[in-house]
């Protein structure tokens, strides 16, 4: 039973993550209806600026994982203000492979940095001895992870509920026509998202890091995993993001636990959520708590 | 019609008929039948070393791949994220075949177009099957369909062991008239094979378009609420449009585990559905000249930048990595710069050559 609540424990450290990371996706996808496919990328991006700050800098680590949340903020909305704000009102296909070539041109540009080919870590500024609750350990990185991400998604929640910015926001996903009419600069509110899911991408990276190592391919998939994760919650849904991220850390981290080694089958974990994302395309396509647009097929 | 069908300076049609011909001067299809004598005839005319024989073999399957690719992207207008999948499933269609009955079974070595055809009929298969919530849904999320098809093909070739877990799978040489094709005739053998299968395709392409299922295609993409108008399925269309590309990737797969005598995982990445879309979008979405220029174009872009970064490498310290950097940031900006600043592509270049001559010298 131990093994089961282990595994929960880590499913819920895995699936924060996902929240995490795919609250940046949603943020970007409500605000302005593109799909962000270099969202790995971003996520790399600020794992990376945080361990440069860091060692090759040397600012303490908090202070350097606040200015890389800062640096990712203004990173993201100058992509947004290069390469985005000129294809606003052309085909939603072209605005995807926009970030599709983003993808690669961020591939590239880390690869050119040491970061492409080599494995770092974050130094040790956390206790090394897991917690343990009755049978059940924890690790310090994992526990700071979880409270970071809580933080940042309640942060978040405030900012969207609360904050004038935050409304308008909510206010151009809603109808850009009426919000535009009241004085909302709609382009400013595509900056704004792009730059918020970058620095809520670049928080996720950071926790993956430190969790995980910084190697460029372990951070790169996230932007892939974040997609089943989006499907199951509702493309445009914030709270599906965090609902749906935490289930599918569950679930990857049963299949690992339960169905691997059993029936020939092997490294489930990573091509579940995939097959989950198919079935739920076919049957229930705007996911948990996605809007239900009247469409047009 | 004007009864000069050398040179026509204007458009003179008066049907439909008319304005379908696959031709429309006499010119066009000269300059056709030269290029297609020329591509028959210069292998026997230059020698040439087995290594640039591989690019053009190369190149000439990217072509029959993107015509499927910009079928479902370009005249469909659905984004797939995962034709190097569909790629894929044609080549382990035939390897996996190989692996079960022996990489020299009579139905491989001397049934090649038969195995050919089914890799393609299995790639349509799954691309129909991939297609499946279009009957539903809107592009956007056929990306994402697409992408997790990726995802889930890597992850089975990965790990099967009937797959051989990625690892290369062995398949026999072939038998021609006159016997085994041998490894001095190998890459010429395969690039008549290919040159002809691509040249069928491409045909078969064009005369598509002039059917009603074609032109199905190209209204669904345009305004599917009207194509619904007009009595066509748009779910079912778009169904249809993905078993097309399927088809096709099937059929370059297949040739391309011919050609290099086997199959393995790291032809069918993730990375190369992307050079698949830069190949269509370089080359022009939804334009038959697209797909062949597209392939070139990229084909000749990662040689120099091959070359680019060989040459910038010996320059730079050793940890700069140039070389693993430089194919994706060159693919990257050259996606973005077209989109940006020629959305139609190098086609569109050619359409406009085309248009100005037409009406030489009497320009407006």
């Amino acid at each position: 039973m131990s093994y089961f609540f282990q595994l929960m424990v880590s499913g819920i450290v895995v699936g924060s993550i996902y929240a995490l990371s795919a609250l940046g996706f949603v943020l970007i996808y409500k605000s302005s209806r593109v799909l962000n496919i270099a969202h790995g990328q971003i996520i790399a991006g600020g794992a990376f600026i945080v361990f440069a700050l860091t060692v090759w800098v040397g600012i303490p680590i908090v202070l350097s994982f606040l200015a890389s949340l800062v640096i990712t903020f203004f990173l993201a909305m100058s992509v947004e203000r290069i390469f985005l704000r000129r294809l606003i009102g052309e085909p939603i296909i072209s605005v995807i492979m926009v970030t599709i070539g983003l993808m690669s041109i961020l591939d590239g540009v880390i690869y050119l940095t040491p970061f492409g080919s080599m494995n770092y870590s974050f130094p040790e500024f956390l206790p090394t001895t897991p917690l343990s609750l009755g049978g059940v350990s924890i690790s310090w990185t994992q526990l700071v992870g979880v409270v970071i991400t809580a933080i940042l998604i309640g942060a978040f929640s405030w900012f969207f509920k609360s904050a004038t910015l935050g409304i308008s926001m909510r206010a151009v996903s809603d109808d850009q026509l009426a919000s535009m009419s009241v004085g909302i600069s709609v382009p400013r509110v595509f900056g704004l998202a792009w730059a918020l899911a970058g620095l809520s991408a670049a928080g996720a990276g950071a926790i993956i890091g430190n969790i995980t190592g910084l190697n460029y391919e372990t951070l790169r998939a996230f932007g892939i995993a974040v997609f089943p994760v989006v499907i199951l919650g509702g493309l445009d849904s914030i709270i599906g993001a965090v609902v749906a991220g935490i289930i599918m850390g569950l679930i990857q981290q049963f299949a690992a636990g339960y169905v691997d080694g059993n029936w020939g089958l092997n490294g489930t974990a990573d091509v579940l959520p995939y097959v989950i994302l198919l079935v739920i395309l076919l049957f229930k396509p705007h996911g948990l708590f996605g809007t239900h647009e009247i469409e047009r097929v | 019609m004007s009864a000069n069908r050398w040179f026509a300076t204007g458009n003179f049609y008066t049907t439909y008929r008319e304005e379908q011909r696959i031709f429309v001067t006499h010119l066009d299809r000269l300059f056709f039948s030269l290029l297609l004598i020329g591509l028959f005839a210069w292998p026997l005319l230059v020698p040439t070393s087995n290594r640039n024989m591989l690019v053009i073999n190369n190149i000439l399957i990217a072509v029959v791949a993107v015509y499927g690719l910009n079928l479902v992207t370009g005249f469909a207008g659905l984004i797939s994220i995962g034709h190097a999948a569909f790629v894929g499933i044609g080549a382990y269609t035939l390897a996996g075949t190989a692996g079960a009955i022996g990489e020299s079974h009579v139905l491989i070595t001397h049934a090649w177009p038969l195995m050919i055809l089914a890799s393609g009929c299995m790639g349509a298969a799954f691309g129909a099957f991939v297609g499946l919530p279009a009957m539903r849904l809107k592009h956007l999320y056929l990306a994402i369909a697409t992408l997790s098809f990726q995802m889930i093909f890597s992850w089975t070739i990965n790990f099967m062991t009937f797959f051989n877990q990625g690892q290369m799978i062995p398949v026999g040489r072939v038998f021609w008239i006159n016997g085994p094709v041998g490894r001095n005739e190998h890459y010429l053998f395969w690039y008549y094979v290919i040159l002809v299968t691509a040249v069928a395709c491409g045909l078969g392409v064009r005369n598509l378009l002039r059917t009603r299922y074609g032109r199905c295609l190209v209204a669904v993409r345009d305004n599917d609420r009207a194509a619904d108008a007009m009595g066509m399925h748009p779910g079912l269309t778009k169904v249809y449009a993905f078993a097309l590309a399927g088809f096709f990737a099937g059929i370059a797969g297949a040739l391309h585990t011919y050609m290099f005598r086997g199959a393995g995982f790291e032809s069918f990445t993730l990375h190369h559905s992307i050079i698949y879309l830069a190949m269509a979008i370089v080359g022009g979405l939804g334009t038959l000249p697209g797909s062949l220029l597209g392939p070139v174009a990229i084909q000749i872009l990662e040689l120099q930048m091959e070359h680019l970064s060989e040459w910038a490498g010996a320059l730079l310290p050793a940890n700069m990595n140039l070389a693993t950097a430089m194919r994706p940031l060159g693919f990257g900006l050259v996606i973005v710069l077209f989109l940006m600043f020629e959305p139609r592509g190098i086609a569109n270049w050619w359409r406009i050559c085309r248009t100005y001559l037409k009406l030489w010298p009497f320009r407006y």
